[in-house]
């Protein structure tokens, strides 16, 4: 049983921050409670203290739904991070203001952070960040909900005990805007290399796209500073869903589906010259699955404990979006690999999530039927 | 070159491969007709059906005169002395028209299945064949597919390690569609049954002598045991699994698929796991039919057995007879041999014969399997 | 989070009370925590209060390693029973005197028993069990895990809501003897296949061993009362490692490998005559996994509130004694079906881990017996 209770709040109390589990049906991807609101709940480790959001019938919906006062909802963020002194807080607004809120719950003198992706929406505000929360002593994870994941787990370690031998290869089948889930696809793929991306190319979905700073497709090619090489398709995936296929000297593991389904192939004797075949065993589960949002919880509690980064940094965070900019960058310079780290900090990509945001997505969708 | 003749140019005689779109169980020629025609061993010279329109339809197909084809085929083999000859009629006749081709000169006999409907049909066939010298082949077609043979083979080969079990999943009359199944069985296990127990869709079926559908349990003389489906299968359709000591072959989908499993390290307690390897798929893949034609060759000029003999054609009806004969005494396991020879199973095919089947489905009256 | 309302104590100290999840490593069949002890730990509603083992030293290590007190642990478990008061107790002795201790506790006045397998040695010390838990209203869960395990749990959902259609078949390939892993076994399918057996057909693996009491490996036919038809082979398997597969008209699940690969497969178009072909679909997983040994508890607790009988019941217990028990009078019939329920309830089989139960199997273990 855990020690110290944590008080949590949630700031953006629309999908993300209250109602996401509702949508989904099937394990597999995710395992419940993910998404803030009901973690917070479920947690051993926080009380779910306060909300925060300018719309005050999302404070409401909150509110009812998570057994929280009227008076624990606040149309200002600053006002809430002053008046309840979280210890937690979870940035769940869309991301156009996320780095401004970091930097005030930072200052507000939060213990953790937990982001929703992408990080920021230019290097020059990850930088800014990352800076200050360093300075500070802050935990941040970003919610690249992957490396909280059993099965991604599960094949990292073995990456680590050297189960599949040496890392060559992943792919990743992943149609997506760059900034948005592409930060999901991008992440998932260096935390299954266990490597840094040294440089990458990219091809976009069109000149005009690669142009603006719209969040956009693409294509790309990764070069790992461990060896591994990395190709992401964003653009579409047709019968190919969400996959990842991650390819050792001595096995390979799969994910397909969306996650739904993930294969482990390992050597036996045989083949065409009798150098061996790929066989598919079954894929080593763990003794216990965990929920995905609670391991989020666990993980950030150990980090204010011992001052360590959580397995989804800040820092991680912004590399998707460094990768993501310098795949862009390489074909605005007419298909040339991009060295990494990027120069030039002011670029950005104005995630997918940000357009209309200035009404509540929960309205847009109702709107729209 | 072999002269080679038809009796019966309906469905299995001419027509059946035009109904195959993929392969896997069958491979291109697989029926008779289109067989003689392709085999570099034999000439198709005559054909015999009692309905003029079917003899019409088969020569205008297969290039042969109109003084090829016979309405007797009595008077077929007198005119034309062919060394092959095909069995494609009802199974009603199929006993006295072998033995009138042996009694010929024939050299080799392809018979479609089942071999006959009484055991006591089947003895007299054989001891006919065998004292005039002529090889009986009995179209049991799995023996000659290739991803079968290869099981065989690695069964043979000790690559399964020691054989324990074959299953089938099999809906089909036990006679018609089960002659096929239950010689599978017997062939992959490389054994033959000492005695059956079964159970049959009803008690009413099982006191006829109508084909009907039933569930069996076979021991094999060594050691390995079967389990047969033949009741509705669902979702299982024609499915083979040959478990062994150290490996497992599986023929799924009607022969669409095949699966091998073997150990690999790993398991809940470290005591190994089974896993997929890619099925080793020999070297050339003929049409099922050539391979038919090419063993009776064989077996004219050596003198040898055919890979589907009369006699395998004779142990799959026991055994049919002997899984209805355990239901019938209120099921009990039954040994084999059946003494009473005078039993029988009306194959299903026989309904309505009177009428070539393709005049029947195109009245639209409900032909069987 | 609940009140820890319920008192909980462990008759039997050794490796099902104490330490068997230490053996495991990696999930699939079982979730952790899964035996006793450590489930009655973990659990929201139970607190672990007491243990009960003749042998000093057993009671030594339990207590050590629970965290209670020396005189938490009895000898005798009728001392415990009376000093104690337990709410819930478990059964981990040797099956040997599992029937008496159950009559013992029910008398004691305990709320709940979760009893290990097998439920008794005979079908008289069951329907005596059973009568008196009825009587005195007492809940008995029978520790047939897979009813508690999460990829069982959605197939048998999966069954219920229709998905696999009308369900036909379920075959088990599971190396065990009938009444001490058989249980595990015949229970599940039971329990996947949704219906009740009416009457059986065995074969043991000798005549020496049917005729005697001792435990032992056979095979087996079962027909349903709702028209599915079992094939269990106990004797061993090779590379099938405790495997189950249901077959329904819809859809096939097919669990694998100790269930360590779960597979689904439902219709497609395509097919050799384009009749539609089994495909391979991710197995659908629900949102959370439970741990096996706390969703005993759960059930268990949901039981005492409003009576129902638990997922694996004490009925349920003594189905699988019968079958397995009617399986070997097939046998000793010669070979042939053998209704149920039987006449003679005097008949047992005595599990195999009866064997040597003097002394503790930790001690048989290290002194290498």
């Amino acid at each position: 049983m855990p020690g110290k209770v944590f008080r949590a709040a949630v700031i953006g109390l629309g999908r993300m921050g209250s109602t996401f589990d509702d949508e989904i049906t099937r394990g597999g991807q995710f395992f419940m409670p993910y998404c803030h609101g009901p973690t917070y709940v479920a947690s051993p480790h926080t009380d779910l203290v306060a909300g925060a959001d300018p719309h005050a019938e999302q404070g409401e919906i909150f509110a009812d739904r998570w057994g929280l006062e009227r008076g624990q909802i606040y149309a200002d963020y600053r006002e809430m991070l002053e008046a309840e002194r979280p210890d937690f807080v979870s940035l769940c607004t869309t991301a156009r203001h996320r780095a401004a809120i970091m930097i005030d719950a930072i200052n507000a003198g939060v213990k953790a952070i937990w982001a929703e992706k992408p990080f920021t929406l230019s290097l020059a505000e990850a930088d800014e960040v990352l800076e200050l929360g360093t300075r500070k002593g802050v935990a941040i994870a970003v919610n690249c909900s992957r490396r909280y994941n059993v099965f991604f787990n599960q094949a990292r370690r073995m990456v680590d005990e050297g189960e599949l031998g040496e890392i060559l290869q992943i792919t990743a089948y992943t149609q997506c805007n760059l900034s948005h889930n592409g930060s999901h696809a991008i992440d998932a793929m260096r935390y299954l290399v266990g490597g840094d991306v040294e440089w990458v190319f990219g091809e976009m979905e069109s000149d005009e796209k690669a142009a603006g700073e719209e969040d956009l497709m693409g294509n790309g090619y990764l070069a790992f500073d461990n060896g591994a090489r990395g190709f992401i398709r964003g653009t579409h995936t047709g019968a190919a869903p969400w996959e990842f296929d991650l390819i050792g000297t001595e096995g390979r593991v799969r994910n397909l589906a969306q996650g739904m389904e993930t294969q482990y192939y390992r050597w036996v004797p045989g083949g065409l010259r009798n150098q061996g075949l790929p066989a598919r065993a079954p894929f080593p589960l763990p003794t216990h699955i965990p929920s995905s949002g609670l391991s989020v919880i666990e993980d950030l509690v150990d980090c204010i404990e011992t001052g360590r980064q959580p397995r989804c940094s800040g820092q991680d965070g912004r590399k998707a979006l460094e990768i993501a900019i310098a795949m862009r960058e390489s074909h605005r310079q007419g298909g040339r690999r991009v060295d990494l780290p990027l120069a030039d900090r002011s670029l950005r990509i104005l995630s997918s999530e940000i357009l209309s945001d200035a009404v509540p997505a929960r309205v847009r969708r109702m709107q729209s039927k | 070159m072999y002269r080679a003749a038809v009796i019966g140019l309906g469905r299995m005689g001419s027509t059946f491969d035009d109904e195959i779109q993929q392969g896997g169980t069958i491979f291109l020629p697989y029926c008779h007709a289109p067989s003689y025609v392709a085999s570099p061993h034999t000439e198709l010279v005559a054909g015999a059906d009692l309905h003029a329109e079917q003899g019409a339809i088969f020569a205008e197909r297969w290039g042969l005169s109109a003084q090829h084809i016979y309405s007797s085929y009595r008077d077929m083999l007198a005119a034309e002395r062919p060394d092959f000859v095909s069995i494609c009629t009802t199974a009603r006749h199929r006993a006295a028209i072998m033995k009138d081709a042996i009694e010929a000169g024939v050299k080799a006999i392809w018979a479609e299945k089942p071999i006959t409907l009484s055991l006591a049909e089947a003895d007299d066939v054989i001891d006919l064949g065998a004292r005039n010298g002529v090889a009986i082949a009995v179209n049991c077609s799995r023996r000659y597919s290739p991803f079968l043979s290869e099981a065989r083979r690695m069964a043979q080969q000790g690559e399964l390690g020691e054989l324990l079990q074959i299953t089938a999943y099999t809906e089909c009359y036990i006679s018609h569609n089960g002659s096929h199944a239950i010689d599978t069985m017997r062939y992959l296990v490389d054994g033959d049954v000492n005695w059956v127990f079964g159970e049959m869709e009803s008690d009413e079926e099982a006191a006829g002598d109508e084909d009907l559908r039933g569930n069996g349990y076979l021991a094999f003389d060594n050691g390995v045991r079967g389990y047969i489906r033949a009741m509705s299968t669902g979702t299982a359709p024609w499915e083979f699994d040959l478990i062994g000591t150290e490996g497992r072959v599986r023929s799924l989908a009607n022969g669409t698929d095949t699966q091998y499993y073997r150990w690999v390290p790993g398991g809940l307690r470290d005591e190994g796991l089974p896993a997929r390897a890619p099925f080793p798929l020999p070297l050339s893949i003929q049409g099922t039919g050539l391979s038919v034609i090419a063993d009776l060759v064989n077996a004219v000029e050596t003198g040898s057995d055919p890979h589907c003999s009369a006699e395998d054609g004779r142990k799959a009806l026991e055994i049919a007879i002997a899984l209805r004969e355990s239901h019938r005494r209120g099921g009990r396991r039954v040994d084999l041999p059946v003494d009473d020879r005078s039993l029988r199973i009306l194959s299903v095919e026989i309904g309505g014969d009177t009428v070539p089947a393709r005049v029947r489905r195109l009245r639209q009256e409900p032909v069987v399997a | 989070m609940p009140a820890r309302t319920y008192r909980a104590a462990v008759i039997g100290l050794g490796r099902m009370g104490s330490t068997f999840d230490d053996e495991i490593r990696q999930g699939g069949q079982f979730f952790m925590p899964y035996c006793h002890a450590p489930t009655y730990v973990a659990a929201p509603q139970t607190e672990l209060v007491a243990g009960a083992d003749p042998h000093a030293e057993q009671g030594a290590i339990f207590a050590e390693r629970w965290g209670l007190e020396e005189r938490q642990i009895y000898a005798d478990y009728r001392e415990m029973l009376e000093a104690e008061r337990p709410d819930f107790v478990s059964m981990c002795t040797t099956a040997r005197l599992r029937a008496s201790i159950m009559i013992d506790a029910i008398n004691a006045g305990v709320k709940a028993i979760w009893a290990e397998k097998p439920f008794t040695l005979s079908l008289d010390e069951a329907d005596e069990v059973i009568e008196l838990a009825a009587r005195k209203g007492v809940a008995i869960a029978v520790n047939c895990s897979r009813r508690y395990n999460v990829f069982f749990t959605e197939a048998r959902r999966m069954v219920d809501e229709g998905e696999l259609g009308e369900i036909l078949q379920i075959t088990a390939y599971t190396r065990c003897t009938l009444s001490a892993n058989g249980s595990h076994a015949i229970d599940t399918m039971r329990y996947l296949a949704g219906g009740d057996v009416e009457w059986v057909f065995g074969e043991m693996e000798s005549d020496e061993k049917a005729a005697g009491d001792e435990d032992l490996m056979g095979n087996g036919y079962m027909a349903f009362d709702n028209g599915v038809r079992g094939f269990l082979r106990g004797t061993p398997t090779g590379a099938a490692q405790w495997e189950f597969d249901l077959i329904g008209t819809e859809g096939r699940v097919r669990s694998l490998a100790q269930g360590m690969e779960t597979q689904y497969y439902r219709w497609v178009p395509g097919g050799p005559r384009g009749r539609n072909l089994p495909a391979r679909a991710p197995f659908p997983l629900p949102t959370t996994i439970p741990s096996m040994g706390p969703a005993v508890i759960e059930d268990l607790v949901q039981c005492i509130d409003t009576g129902a009988p638990p997922r694996c019941s004490d009925q349920d217990g003594r189905k699988a004694l019968e079958i397995a028990i009617a399986m070997r009078e097939s046998h000793r019939q010669g070979g042939c079906r053998i209704d149920l329920p039987l006449p003679d309830r005097s008949l047992r089989l005595l599990s195999s881990e009866t064997a040597n139960d003097s002394v503790p199997a930790r001690i048989r273990r290290l002194s290498g017996q």
